[in-house]
């Protein structure tokens, strides 16, 4: 036993550091991702018998396809509008003009403000007697009417934006900072134009950043909730509609909700999958 | 059509306090290559990067072929430049690397192959187009940097310092390999090295920088037998400077009083009776004998301190009258520590230089 103990003294002790990790590993991410897949093959209310119902229930109506292409347009739409926004925001603030830092922190508010708070504030700011409109009504005289973005689908669009481009911002900001400087000499004393040494040096290199960056917004875009349960209006998201299962209905319908999460963890996961794939092109170094 | 390729006329450029370069005053000659010389921080990467106009200078004007481009755009001066860490686009092969230039300029994609062909011909690395830089070995690398640089005949070729990056074998072959290049296609190269031996190898002539000033310009015998300030002798090769007073200015020489000994050297501009001066020679120069019989004209008395063997050439360090004059000879003759010896400084091997000069070149 102690020759035992001498001889695997290493794996021991690593075993036993890895310990508090592996349990909170299983009980706070295994053990309840587990229940919710074998909850979502139970009938309504029942703890011992199998059955797909919660599945082609969900899948049969007609909704439930609305309700997914919303998902994903929502999250494909922001991933799109964050890359476009970022990628001119970094190369400006990579210039380092007065008041860089300043910004710098800026555009980290929309991660660290919890998103109900930001969703509030939101719908403050854009609401018909919002800054917004009263800076277009009463400021610029561009409009009479108040401009209605709270509850449309554009609004929602500027509200996701707004909370996740910060992911991509960062990222796209730390690989632009990261970039020698001396590529973009050779490019220009090659005869490159400030514009073509953008669109075929730094866009192409800072790439992998703008992609993984992109990434995190379209997952926290893709599972976003009280964003859209807050500035929706009659646009609920999967996760809203996953909730509501609970919430709505008396008694919860748990079953319902788990099948819902278990279809959206897919959809994520296939696309995750494909996001990858180009993530890891050979050419993207 | 002006004999000079590119002049830099007078430029200035501060960063803040610094002024990395100071009233400097270059003509560089179609065809020619020559390097720019200096310490670590002595401003040659800005005086490049004024001529590629990456800096633009606070005072003077840049000509490239006769045209003051001081207020052209880097992308329109049709250069070609070589950087010290090869710069390379990783994303791209060795072919889109070296068809880069061209392919900005929207020349025909044939074309652009055939001009790919011959720059990558050119540097021999035929066979390699399908490659990503980080596939190279650091030669390899720095000729595909090269390739694109020539690749659509620039005016000019700017190098700064190219093979700082690789190992000392490799870069004595490529030191070779460009100027045989450059040669080859008679093209007007700028090189950057804080490297001596490297620029007496390679240039036409070698412009020595420091501290922002250029201090010589001249062929690599000139800046070595007649530098023309103490920081130029020191820089380049070992020095003697021998501190001196001037006694008489003949036509044909100068006399000069060494530690109360007559020593004559060659006539110099701008030297006075009664002007203190640096008498400058080479180590290998010097001369030395036994302390034996009369002494001859320019010999002076003096005492071995140190000596150390170097294989081929012995190493002295002769005290006389209390200043150190270095000696390195390769005769069979050797000669002890304390030893008593006569030193001769021959007459046209000795240089007057003033130490108050230090910024000469305007
Ligand atoms: N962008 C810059 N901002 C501030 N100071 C600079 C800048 N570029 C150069 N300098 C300063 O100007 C001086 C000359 O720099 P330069 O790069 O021309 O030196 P160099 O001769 O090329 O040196 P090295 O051999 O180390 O490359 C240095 O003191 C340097 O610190
Ligand atoms: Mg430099």
């Amino acid at each position: 036993m102690a020759s035992f103990l001498k001889k695997h003294r290493y794996a021991l002790i690593s075993f036993v550091m890895l310990l508090p990790g592996l349990a909170s590993f299983f009980g706070l991410f295994f053990y309840p991702m587990l229940v919710t897949v074998v909850r979502s093959f139970r009938p309504e209310g029942v703890t011992t018998a199998w059955t797909l119902r919660n599945y082609t229930d969900f899948l049969g109506q007609a909704s439930t396809r609305q309700v997914i292409l919303l998902t994903f347009f929502l999250a494909i739409a922001c991933t799109l509008l964050s890359i476009v926004l970022s990628v001119p925001l970094t190369l400006l603030l990579r210039q380092k003009l007065a008041g860089h830092r300043l910004f710098r922190l800026t555009i980290l508010v929309p991660i660290t403000v919890p998103g109900l708070v930001g969703a509030l504030g939101l719908l403050l700011f854009y609401g018909s007697r919002g800054w917004l409109n009263l800076l277009l009504m009463q400021g610029l005289h561009v409009v009479q009417e108040p401009v209605k973005i709270n509850y449309t689908l554009t609004g929602l669009v500027i509200f996701y934006v707004w909370h996740y481009f910060s992911y991509t911002a960062v990222t796209t900001l730390s690989t632009l900072e990261g970039l020698d400087p001396a590529f973009e000499e050779a490019a220009r004393v090659a005869g490159a134009s400030p514009w073509q040494v953008l669109r075929h040096v730094v866009i192409p290199l800072i790439m992998p950043g703008i992609l993984a960056g992109s990434v995190l917004t379209f997952m926290a875009a893709f599972g976003a909730f009280s964003i859209p349960l807050i500035t929706g209006g009659s646009y609920r998201p999967l996760a809203v509609q996953i909730y509501k299962q609970i919430e709505v209905f008396t008694p919860a319908r748990w079953e319902a909700a788990s099948a819902m999460a278990v279809v959206m963890a897919l959809l994520q996961l296939v696309f995750l999958t494909f996001y990858m794939r180009v993530l890891r092109r050979p050419t993207a170094s | 059509m002006s004999d000079w390729m590119i002049e830099l006329v007078d430029i200035t450029k501060r960063y803040g306090n610094i002024v990395a370069n100071d009233h400097v005053t270059l003509r560089i000659r179609r065809g020619e290559l020559m390097t720019l010389l200096g310490p670590s921080g002595c401003g040659k990467t800005t005086a490049l990067r004024c001529i590629t106009g990456q800096n633009i200078p606070d005072e003077g004007r840049v000509f490239i072929d006769g045209k003051d481009v001081t207020d052209v755009p880097t992308h329109r001066r049709e250069l070609g430049m070589v950087f010290q860490n090869f710069a390379l686009f990783p994303h791209m092969t060795v072919f889109e690397n070296v068809e880069f230039p061209l392919m900005i300029r929207r020349m025909d994609k044939s074309e652009r192959a055939k001009l790919v062909r011959d720059a990558l011909k050119l540097v021999r690395l035929e066979g390699y187009e399908k490659h990503y830089p980080r596939q190279l070995s650091g030669g390899q690398q720095q000729r595909v940097g090269l390739a694109r640089a020539l690749v659509y005949r620039p005016k000019v070729l700017l190098l700064d310092e190219p093979l700082s990056n690789l190992d000392a074998k490799l870069r004595e072959e490529m030191r070779f390999e460009i100027k045989d290049l450059q040669q080859r296609l008679g093209i007007t190269a700028v090189y950057v090295t804080h490297d001596q031996e490297e620029a007496l190898a390679l240039s036409d002539r070698v412009a020595v920088m420091n501290k922002g000033c250029v201090q010589q310009v001249g062929t690599p015998a000139e800046i070595y037998d007649h530098p023309a300030t103490k920081f130029v002798a020191d820089f380049i090769g070992l020095s003697d400077f021998i501190p001196a007073k001037v006694v008489a200015v003949e036509p044909e020489r100068v006399v000069l009083d060494v530690q109360g000994e007559r020593i004559a050297a060659p006539p110099s501009e701008s030297v006075s009776p009664g002007l203190d001066v640096l008498l400058f020679i080479r180590p290998n120069d010097v001369r030395l004998r036994a302390a034996e019989g009369d002494r001859q004209p320019n010999e002076i008395a003096g005492v071995i301190a140190k000596s150390t063997y170097l294989g081929d050439k012995f190493d002295y360090r002769v005290d006389v009258h209390g200043v150190e004059v270095r000696v390195q000879t390769h005769g069979a003759e050797r000669f002890d520590n304390g030893q008593a010896v006569y030193v001769y400084l021959p007459h046209e091997r000795c240089r007057i230089i003033l130490e108050s000069l230090v910024c000469p070149v305007r």
